[in-house]
């Protein structure tokens, strides 16, 4: 069970952040189709700098010296940066978006083109191959908490709580967690956020109310981006042992997908991303789940094709789509370029 | 005053070349991307799906291929069909070819999947050596040659050494999808090396086997998933054989403080989770092949194909970077010994589940 909420998160966590990111742009106005691409730009801009500050030796001594604390503020370093190089990136779609006035899905799909060739390319360059590495050692080694740390032998087990929340997790993950919470109450309770919000359903009148609309919209786009540059940094730092290969396997548009699930809200959006990460890892661990703890694995007992937990996640995302869909209710000025002139 | 200059400046680029041949070749230190003068790259080297650094199956032939041309003063360059893991006959035989038409007299090709496209360019090209690392002879065809390995006699010593270690549950994770001859031999091999050692110390061991999510020898979030999921059920130890899933696979035991067996190459210098790594002569092989192409002495291999065992000392494990504790090199030694005088032989012959095979002191749990 541990195991099984463990992994979970990691598969979860990255996307609810990026949806949050999405539903940011879009209440802002602005369909941020681009989140794949900055997702993709944001893991580089973060490997890229862990493998530097690596090189360089900074963290090396806290490294040697186990120093748990000093190595997790180099994580949320690492974070903050691809996070501002994010939204650097994300700054590309609000000019086209905003000052050129052009189509927004053409905008995002071009920035999902340009992340991984542009990525691709300089890692070409750094690393004379198609994947970007940490300096030395793994991920693991440098980002995760263990039990180890704690005192504890490698055949001791910690309690139910310990295990789940505390042995084998990157504290990357609550730290998006938090964020995540973070800007939902921005995004939902203060008067920044309402102006925001009003900006995607109505933007000639926030601006009557006296609401620089063109300013808001860059925040949200600016923001969207920073949150997906994070997301796809934690990303590959979660699961890919910190490397960067121009791919996040699709997260950018499945997070696209659960933001919609989620109806654009945060709950919901929490929610819809915890189901995936949940099928997405019982499909890839249903041979070693013992979900009751009594020592059998029954799902291997089943014995059902393997094919067939592997589809779930995205079957159930498409059953729940259906039958949601008619309830969903995208902002109303989403995608419309602004024109103070319009009545 | 010039022409004095002129004399200092030739000493001193001589002093630096003898200093430069003086040293000894560090793969790392040389580069792997040179500009030759006249456009022409005499050696080439074709990769297999993955990366050139996989730090593995590539990177080792690799190596093989620059040191040879960096001490002979070759020219030489390598290139990495298109398309990556995707890539289809067509997109290898682009890379030969275009190899062929910057001047290669060798082309060194990694990968029993470049086959078909390697035999149509050899014949294309009949003044072009090929080198084909883990690949057979083609009919009628001189100026190719195979060079295969047994990989079931390393991954053998590995699954015996890690068992003699006091390893009982180990795990297999394979690249290929099962259809990699070398992949399948290391597998193979290490069954059998670890139901020979729980049969000496009279145990049963527990093998988990699997080739999910390593097909295109290329890490995954789920394979990092389910080797986790090994981990956390009591799996103390895993074979990670297939180039760069090694990411994988050393993430999720680096979370569990558990252990990796690495391939191909030493890898006990990528993680410190390697306990032992199953060789293979890539460079040694790869050396010995390209040297017959330059030194005239082809006619001896060409269109044969030889297979490098552990008579030829060409697949092993690692006895400088020794870990094990239980299992010496002595030990090791002796094994290797048995092995070279017959007394022992590994069956090559390999399933891709070994499930189906009768083992007498192992459990095999295929995965799927």
């Amino acid at each position: 069970m541990p195991f099984l909420i463990r992994q979970t998160l990691i598969y979860a966590v990255p996307l609810m952040l990026v949806a949050l990111a999405g539903v940011f742009a879009e209440r802002s106005g602005i369909i941020n189709l681009a989140l794949e691409g900055i997702m993709i730009f944001g893991a580089f801009m973060g490997v890229l700098f862990v493998r530097f500050v690596q090189q360089w030796g900074w963290f090396q001594a806290a490294y040697d010296a186990k120093n748990i604390f000093s190595l997790q503020c180099f994580c949320l370093l690492a974070m903050l940066f691809a996070a501002a190089m994010g939204a650097l990136f994300s700054l590309l779609l609000a000019f086209a978006a905003i000052n050129l006035k052009a189509d927004q899905t053409i905008g995002g799909t071009a920035l999902n083109l340009l992340a991984p060739a542009v990525v691709l390319f300089f890692i070409r360059i750094i690393a004379n191959q198609n994947t970007l590495n940490m300096y030395k050692d793994d991920a693991a080694g440098w980002f995760m908490l263990k039990k180890s740390m704690f005192g504890y032998g490698r055949k001791e087990e910690m309690n139910f709580l310990g295990s789940t929340f505390v042995d084998k997790v990157y504290v990357a993950t609550y730290i998006c967690i938090i964020v995540f919470v973070l800007m939902a109450i921005i995004l939902y309770k203060t008067k920044f956020g309402m102006r925001l919000r009003s900006c995607g359903e109505n933007p000639q009148a926030s601006a009557s109310l006296g609401i620089n609309v063109i300013k808001m919209r860059y925040a949200g786009t600016v923001i969207s981006g920073a949150l997906a540059g994070m997301g796809g940094f934690v990303y590959v730092l979660t699961t890919a042992n910190c490397s960067a290969n121009g791919d996040v396997a699709g997260f950018g548009f499945l997070a696209l997908a659960v933001m919609i699930f989620g109806n654009w809200k945060p709950l919901n959006i929490c929610g819809a991303a915890l189901l995936f990460g949940l099928f997405k890892c019982i499909a890839a661990s249903y041979s070693t789940l013992d979900i009751n703890g009594d020592g059998v694995y029954m799902l291997k007992e089943l014995n059902i094709n393997t094919n067939i937990y592997r589809m779930m996640p995205y079957v159930i995302t498409l059953i729940v789509l259906a039958f949601t869909s008619k309830s969903s209710r995208a902002p109303k000025a989403e995608g419309i370029p602004y024109d103070p002139g319009k009545r | 005053m010039k022409k004095i200059l002129a004399l200092f400046l030739t000493l001193a680029l001589c002093l630096g070349a003898v200093s430069a041949l003086a040293e000894a070749v560090n793969p790392a230190d040389i580069e792997d991307t040179i500009t030759s003068e006249d456009g022409t790259y005499v050696l080439a080297f074709v990769t297999d799906v993955g990366q050139l650094k996989d730090k593995s199956f590539n990177e080792g032939t690799w190596n093989g291929v620059k040191t040879y041309a960096y001490e002979n003063g070759l020219t030489y360059k390598y290139y990495q069909p298109a398309n990556g893991d995707q890539a289809t006959d067509d997109d290898r035989y682009d890379a030969m070819k275009a190899a062929a038409e910057a001047g290669a007299k060798v082309i060194v090709c990694a990968g029993f999947m470049q086959g078909t496209a390697l035999a149509k360019a050899a014949a294309e090209y009949p003044q072009v050596k090929f080198v084909f690392i883990d690949g057979w002879a083609f009919d009628g065809m001189d100026n190719e040659v195979g060079v295969a390995y047994k990989e079931e006699q390393c991954g053998y010593f590995a699954g015996y050494a890690v068992v003699m270690d006091g390893f009982e549950k180990l795990g297999f994770s394979g690249g290929g999808g099962g259809t990699n001859p070398a992949c399948m031999r290391y597998g193979y091999g290490f069954a059998q090396g670890a139901n020979d050692a729980a049969a000496k110390l009279g145990k049963t061991v527990e093998l988990k086997y699997t080739w999910a999510y390593g097909a295109s020898f290329s890490p995954s979030a789920e394979l990092q998933t389910l080797i986790s999921g090994w981990y956390e059920t009591g799996t103390d130890v895993v074979f990670s054989c297939g180039g760069s899933i090694f990411q994988s696979i050393t993430a999720a035991a680096s979370a569990n403080d558990a252990y990796v067996v690495g391939v191909d190459v030493d890898q006990s210098y990528e993680s410190k989770t390697v306990v032992t790594s199953a060789l293979k002569g890539l460079v040694e092989g790869t050396r010995w092949a390209v040297a017959k192409a330059f030194d005239g002495t082809w006619d001896e291999i060409g269109g044969t194909a030889v297979s490098l065992g552990v008579k030829e000392d060409a697949v092993g494990l690692p006895v400088e970077t020794w870990a094990l504790e239980a299992f010496s090199v002595e030990d090791y030694e002796a094994l290797k010994a048995a092995m070279i005088s017959g007394d022992l032989v590994v069956d090559d012959n390999a399933p891709a589940n070994p499930a189906e095979v009768a083992w007498s002191n192992l459990t095999v749990d295929y995965v799927e």
